[in-house]
């Protein structure tokens, strides 16, 4: 069963990897904390459980293909409009005002979502069901789990290909790394943190899109993520990739192993590792100071 | 010429007379009854259940449709002693302290006749005792703590409220009818495990499962317990556990969302080549799954409440039911459209009961008086509210089986189990735990 704890475990991680990545960018270019970062990946839920309903009988691939790109273009599009009017006149305000601003705008999105979808489950199942499972060391293995896990494996490599080896990803990490100083070299500020807060919030609706082929998408489905994701933020370091690749993979394994043999510590030594690091290392394992 | 009377046609004048007194005494008593008016605004019925959320589409919408459904019913049929039912339907998110409020406002300020309400045992804990302490009669529809109605300790007194009912049976009778199934179909089990959500329910529920098996099957060993968070979306991690652990039999009161995602992961995962289910509430699920529900799983129904049972040649209202709740809705109706019948089929029988004794419209108290001893008959059988003010139900587990008639999984026709309420539910002044402590081996 070890190797297949092991897989769960990296399942796991995959997943909180893909809605985690975002909110550190965010974190880590802009200075925000942004509470609504869980209602971005609920709109992408329940996009995707959208068009997955209206694409039933096509192959599981193209499902999900279709459904991840709106979910990411729509988190996108509402990510911006966010940036735009909302917490642009907040960048300057002191930290609580943009807590309180990120806060409402998370009530806001989930009555909108209630609004648009109802307040109804909404069942995406289908490319679940039809990838089907393998045998893995004699265990029965679902193949889709697979797939986030790949999917995962390409965004992630995308990112540091993005952050490395562009010029606008080296601009980001400017920024992360002295705001005041990027600004003087004439780094453009606004339009880079527009780019950060759309790309950010693109990952919440991806990793939202891929959840709901195994989860019906449920109103208040962000808030769960949003914890984990800050357990995940806080462990691996503010803005760093290989902080929350790190923080994931850690976060995934301990829940997969500590569920299989102390079941109720699943939380609590999930917790007590984020305090632990808070105490001994606050900037997370591989932030800035 | 003066008759004697003798002592023969005295009795009979004096038996005549009194006969005619008492004719006129209950004549005069009606009479009175029939002159005391019955108001002809509507009743104002608030019916409360989640209608958004996770809860909303197992629970919360198939209870409100009932409610719609028996209050159009009814309407059409006159109404109660013919004034006509007012339904405001409300939703139950936001949490017990939103619920609190919000029952505040509807006995205080919008003066509801009664509120038939609460899927969250949590709402029904924090929201029942306001009825006594704003005086506004509740009737708790679908909630199942076995702690709402009963004392820490027995004796406890009852009723606990005395304007606060629960009008369907709690939990503790799902878990002991499981108990015992499993005993029936599984006497050698060996390995047991659970899996519940991390809060009241999900604890109770396998309290008083753990209770009962252990008394039930003592060989029986506990090999795993695991309680995930509510609304957990991956359970990867549980079922590997659970396929680790050994288990034969898996006991889970998850419902809603959580259930449906733990059954799609486990039958992915390949976790019902080795065990089965018992699941405390399970009977909606092959509904919402369809033909991906697996089959040879012990379900509970919350009661004897099940569209195939009782069989519609032997019960009609059960087909009278489903028929009209299908044709309206689309769906068969699960067991909280069964409670959501009992709560406002109870406050029907009990304003009627109770008018036909004091005569009018009755008050608040005396509807109550009357709900506190009352039997009717409902789609599932009977249903009795007892002196403790909780409804005693016969439960029914049954074993899911794919057929040719319907696109999912049915309770097996052949393996229907229905234990009589009085095996399944502690006496009223009596703590669930301590009865089934009481149980011979």
């Amino acid at each position: 069963m070890g190797l297949i704890y092991a897989l769960n475990g990296l399942y796991f991680a995959a997943f909180l990897f893909l809605t985690s990545l975002g909110l550190s960018i965010i974190l880590g270019v802009m200075g925000i904390l942004n509470l609504a970062h869980g209602s971005l990946y609920a709109i992408g839920g329940f996009v995707a459980a959208y068009f997955i309903g209206m694409m039933t009988g096509s192959p599981a691939v193209l499902m999900l293909v279709t459904a991840a790109a709106a979910a990411m273009v729509l988190a996108g599009a509402v990510g911006l409009v966010m940036e735009t009017t909302l917490l642009k006149p907040m960048y300057k305000r002191p930290l609580e005002y943009q807590l309180l601003i990120t806060f409402g705008i998370l009530m806001l999105i989930e009555d909108l979502i209630k609004l648009v979808f109802g307040g109804e489950s909404r069942y995406a199942s289908a490319p679940f069901d039809a990838m089907g499972s393998i045998e893995i060391t004699g265990h029965t293995y679902p193949v889709y789990f697979l797939f986030v896990m790949g999917i995962t494996a390409l965004a992630g490599l995308f990112i540091w290909w993005l952050m490395a080896k562009t010029k606008l990803g080296i601009m980001l990490r400017a920024i992360e790394m002295d705001r005041d100083m990027a600004q003087a070299m004439g780094i453009p500020m606004r339009r880079l943190t527009v780019v950060a807060f759309v790309l950010g919030a693109a990952l919440a609706g991806l990793g939202g899109a891929l959840v709901v082929p195994t989860t019906p998408a449920v109103l208040g489905m962000g808030m769960d993520v949003l914890i984990m994701a800050f357990i995940v933020v806080v462990i691996g370091g503010l803005g760093s990739l290989k902080g929350t690749l790190v923080g994931s993979l850690l976060v995934g394994l301990t829940r997969s192993f500590t569920v299989a043999f102390y079941a109720e510590l699943e939380m609590p030594l999930l917790f007590m590792i984020a305090v632990l690091i808070l105490v001994v290392k606050p900037e997370g394992l591989f932030g800035q100071k | 010429m003066a008759q004697k009377t003798n002592r023969r046609q005295f009795l009979k004048m004096a038996g005549a007379a009194g006969l005619g007194a008492g004719a006129v005494s209950v004549m005069g008593t009606k009479a009175l009854a029939a002159k005391k008016s019955i108001p002809k605004t509507p009743i104002k019925v608030a019916a409360i259940s989640f209608l958004s959320g996770p809860a909303a589409g197992p629970f919360g919408i198939p209870g409100d449709n009932a409610y719609k459904m028996m209050a159009d019913v009814y309407n059409k049929q006159g109404g109660i002693l013919g004034r006509k039912i007012d339904l405001i339907s409300l939703d139950e998110a936001g949490g017990a302290k939103t619920q609190v409020e919000l029952a505040r406002k509807l006995i205080l300020e919008d003066k509801v006749d009664v509120i038939l309400g609460y899927i969250s045992s949590g709402d029904c804990k924090a929201v029942l005792p306001l009825s006594d302490e704003l005086g506004g009669l509740m009737l708790a529809y679908d909630c199942g703590t076995h702690v709402l109605m009963e004392g820490k300790k027995s004796p406890y007194k009852t009723p606990k409220f005395q304007l606060g009912f629960r009008t369907s049976a709690h939990l503790g009778q799902d878990n002991i009818a499981l108990a015992l199934a499993i005993k029936k179909y599984m006497p050698d089990v060996k390995k047991i495990a659970g899996i519940n959500q991390d809060y009241a329910w999900g604890r109770d529920s396998w309290h008083i499962f753990e209770l009962a098996i252990k008394k039930l099957l003592p060989q029986v060993e506990i090999v795993k317990t695991l309680w995930p968070k509510i609304f957990t979306t991956d359970y990867t991690a549980h079922i590997s556990a659970l396929q680790g652990s050994g288990a034969q039999i898996i006991h889970s009161s998850l419902w809603g969302g959580d259930a449906v995602t733990f059954i799609k992961q486990a039958k992915a995962a390949g976790l019902f080549k080795q065990a089965k289910m018992a699941m405390s509430r399970g009977e909606p699920y092959p509904q919402e799954l369809g033909a991906e529900f697996p089959e040879g799983q012990f379900l509970c129904c919350a009661g004897a409440h099940y569209f195939l049972y009782p069989a519609w040649d032997k019960w009609p209202l059960n087909k009278w039911f489903v028929s009209e709740f299908k044709k309206r809705y689309g769906k068969y109706p699960t067991y909280p459209s069964y409670h959501a019948y009992q709560a406002i089929t109870a406050y029907k029988t009990a304003v009627e009961k109770a008018s036909s004794l004091v005569g009018g419209w009755p008050t608040m108290e005396q509807t109550a008086k009357a709900m506190g001893n009352l039997s009717f008959e409902t789609p599932s059988g009977y249903c009795v509210i007892n002196k403790d003010h909780n409804a005693r139900e016969d439960c029914l587990v049954g074993i899911s089986k794919m057929t040719k008639d319907y696109p999912f999984p049915i309770l097996d026709p052949q393996r229907l189990e229905v234990f009589p309420s009085f095996q399944v539910n502690a006496p009223a002044g009596l703590t669930t735990e301590e009865w089934i402590a009481g149980w011979k081996s």
